[in-house]
């Protein structure tokens, strides 16, 4: 059964290009309104995750939120929003949303960002001390990589990112959610940051002709794994 | 490491007021200061006066009976028996009292001096004099009154008013100390007065401190007086909660201008995302990848416009977290770092002479401005070979400097630099919205600080100093 995503979004054209987008990646998504309508459709709590604009005519996304997580829905949210500063993130994150999003986005982020979500909330991540994609292996306990059975040095900032790459592995991450994840940046450093970081640690990934393991999904971001 | 004179900014701090020399405070404690000795001055020289003066009119008296005593004995028996009132009254009296006879050839018949004193004359009325009495061995002061006489003699009545004008010295030296005991105390009450004015004045200028630095919920405490003091603080008030609807109306007239803007950007956006993933043609998709590209610079200018403007307002004082401001700046030596190095350029945090460890900070805020200035390093600073960043403590405010080797900014374009849409680099030939530094700015004095560009010489040298 495929997963079920509601989709609360006052304007017709985000929305319509939105539920366009998640239908073709595989999900099944109801659209609402406005806020009221969101939040009894979100009361049903047959949904697996859902998007919610933060301005809405008649009852405002933040009040949306606040009033499922008051009646226990814990279904996973991300906010959209044109309020871009980095304290209305930071509000928002506090009232109980799983991931904020400034419009406007990228839909592969916003894809990227759910199905991280979704997975979250599936299996809690347990205590781990090794992580492992294909033939790639770290330890997170001594701190050392191996592929293949040859031992890869990192330098620290790599590792970081080679662990975060582990940890959602084969799934696409984006530029921002590197940068989120790994160094806990919530601004667009502009100039092409992550890419140089990707490409070094691509290049000792890959040393010795072994097959790419990172590779670049194109408009989205990375993923780590086998090629498709 | 050389230093230079920071470029003079306006100090934004709030400070006690001071008693200046020249300030309006201590002219006030001046004038109530010498207002308060004046009149003390003035009763007291009065009193002292009047005490003299009396002292002197009682001598006067005393001897004018004397005189005409003595006239009235000459009038009823001519120069003996005036002769023998002289011998008697002196040899009744305390020793006190003068009197002299001389006859017409000028010679002494009675009394207790030696010879007419030659400075008196018969012209002159009551006058003090120092005169040796008959038998004394020191000049004593007298007052005395000279006298013709019908038959061509002289006569001189007197009193030794030695004593007397001890007690006026006594007199006046008292007042003195009353004087100098009442200088301390006029300092005393001055001073008083001048606190008293200073602290309700601090009131107001310690408010208008912590509106000014973003605080915009601040009021005067009043105390309900009525007085000036309680109007200035009301009027103040007024003019705070004026400021404070302005500032909350701007919020919402960016807030929507930025919801207005970004609505028709992302569908913009999103009709350009589904475009280029339906179109073939190279053409058209490096068409649209350019139309993007603008978009989204677009975007980002509106983003860093309205960030600055809320810093600016002092929006997001209440998101301070504590932040290890030592990992933040590791951070982004490391963020940055296989950029720099793409460029040929070192990219590190100078040595550190101890860690500054917890702040708190905007800690997004800082972060971005952060990743602004090396960015600013990278793009601007042609031929640079080494971005250094450093956190240390000086005093109670964290200074962040980022520098580099490359040319540098002329120091008479360095205030250009900071200010909104400003681009120094005339071509415009490198990409950028010219508003990295007003924000750096902005952020630096939403936290109560300044931004300063300096010589680094060669190269240049920003110092991000924030206060709290």
């Amino acid at each position: 059964m495929s997963q079920k995503i509601l989709l609360v979004e006052d304007d017709a054209a985000t929305a319509a290009y939105i539920a366009k987008g998640l239908n073709e990646a595989g999900f099944t998504v109801d659209i609402a309104e406005n806020g009221r309508d969101g939040l009894f459709m979100a009361s049903d709590a047959g949904y697996d995750a859902v998007v919610l604009d933060r301005m809405l005519p008649g009852m405002d996304g933040m009040a949306v939120l606040a009033a499922m997580r008051a009646g226990g829905i814990e279904t996973p949210v991300i906010v959209l929003s044109a309020l871009g500063t980095a304290d209305d993130r930071v509000a928002g994150l506090t009232a109980g949303s799983d991931d904020y999003l400034v419009k406007p986005f990228a839909f592969a982020e916003l894809l990227a960002r759910l199905r991280l979500l979704m997975r979250r909330k599936q299996g809690g991540p347990a205590v781990m001390t090794t992580l492992a994609a294909v033939d790639l292996e770290m330890d997170l306990l001594s701190r050392r990589v191996k592929r293949a059975g040859r031992t890869i040095v990192l330098q620290p900032r790599e590792f970081r990112l080679l662990e975060y790459l582990l940890r959602h592995a084969d799934q696409v991450v984006t530029r921002t959610m590197l940068l989120e994840g790994v160094w806990d940046y919530h601004f667009d450093p502009g100039t092409n940051v992550i890419d140089v970081h990707i490409s070094r640690l691509r290049k000792k990934l890959d040393e010795g002709g072994m097959p790419p393991l990172l590779h670049t999904v194109r408009g989205a971001g990375y993923r780590l794994g086998l090629a498709d | 490491m050389p230093t230079e004179a920071p470029d003079r900014l306006p100090d934004l701090q709030p400070r006690r007021l001071r008693f200046g020399l020249g300030s309006a405070t201590t002219r006030l404690v001046a004038l109530v200061f010498g207002v308060q000795i004046l009149l003390s001055g003035t009763v007291l020289f009065y009193v002292y006066a009047a005490t003299a003066r009396e002292v002197e009119r009682q001598e006067r008296a005393v001897v004018t009976e004397l005189r005409d005593d003595l006239l009235a004995g000459f009038r009823s028996g001519g120069q003996p028996v005036l002769a023998r009132l002289i011998r008697s009254r002196l040899a009744a009296a305390h020793g006190e009292t003068i009197a002299t006879l001389v006859d017409a050839d000028g010679r002494v018949v009675a009394g207790n001096l030696a010879a007419w004193p030659a400075t008196v004359t018969l012209a002159s009325s009551w006058r003090i004099i120092a005169l040796y009495r008959l038998g004394a061995d020191h000049a004593e002061r007298m007052g005395v009154i000279a006298a013709a006489l019908p038959d061509g003699g002289k006569l001189l009545a007197g009193r030794v008013v030695e004593t007397n004008l001890k007690l006026v010295r006594i007199n006046s030296e008292a007042i003195l100390a009353a004087l100098l005991a009442a200088v301390p105390l006029a300092l005393l009450m001055a001073l008083l007065l001048g606190r008293i004015v200073n602290s309700r004045l601090h009131a107001v200028s310690a408010t208008a401190a912590a509106v000014a630095s973003g605080d915009l919920s601040q009021r005067v405490p009043r105390d309900g007086s009525g007085d000036a003091f309680d109007t200035l603080a009301g009027a103040v008030n007024t003019m705070l909660a004026r400021v404070e609807t302005l500032v909350g109306e701007l919020r919402i007239i960016t807030d929507g201008l930025a919801h207005d803007l970004r609505s028709p950007l992302t569908r913009l956006k999103s009709t350009l995302e589904r475009a280029r993933s339906e179109i073939a043609d190279p053409g058209a998709l490096a068409a649209l990848e350019s139309v993007s590209t603008e978009a989204d610079q677009v975007l980002a200018m509106l983003g860093t416009a309205l960030q600055i403007s809320r810093a600016e307002a002092g929006i997001g004082r209440d998101m301070f977290v504590d932040t290890n401001v030592d990992a933040l700046v590791d951070d982004v030596v490391e963020v940055y770092g296989p950029v720099a190095e793409d460029q040929g350029v070192s990219l590190s945090v100078a040595p550190r002479h101890g860690m500054v460890g917890l702040r708190p900070l905007h800690r997004d805020l800082v972060q971005l401005a952060l990743g602004n200035l090396v960015e600013n390093a990278l793009k601007y600073a042609e031929g640079a070979t080494a971005i250094t960043l450093a956190a240390e403590m000086a005093g109670d405010s964290l200074v962040l400097t980022v520098a580099d080797n490359g040319p540098g900014i002329p120091a008479d374009r360095r205030e250009e630099a900071k200010q909104r849409f400003a681009r120094l680099d005339p071509s415009r030939h490198i990409a950028g919205s010219g508003l990295g530094l007003a924000l750096v700015e902005a952020v630096a004095r939403l936290h109560g600080g300044t931004l300063v560009l300096a010589d680094n010489t060669p190269g240049l040298r920003v110092v991000l100093t924030l206060e709290r």
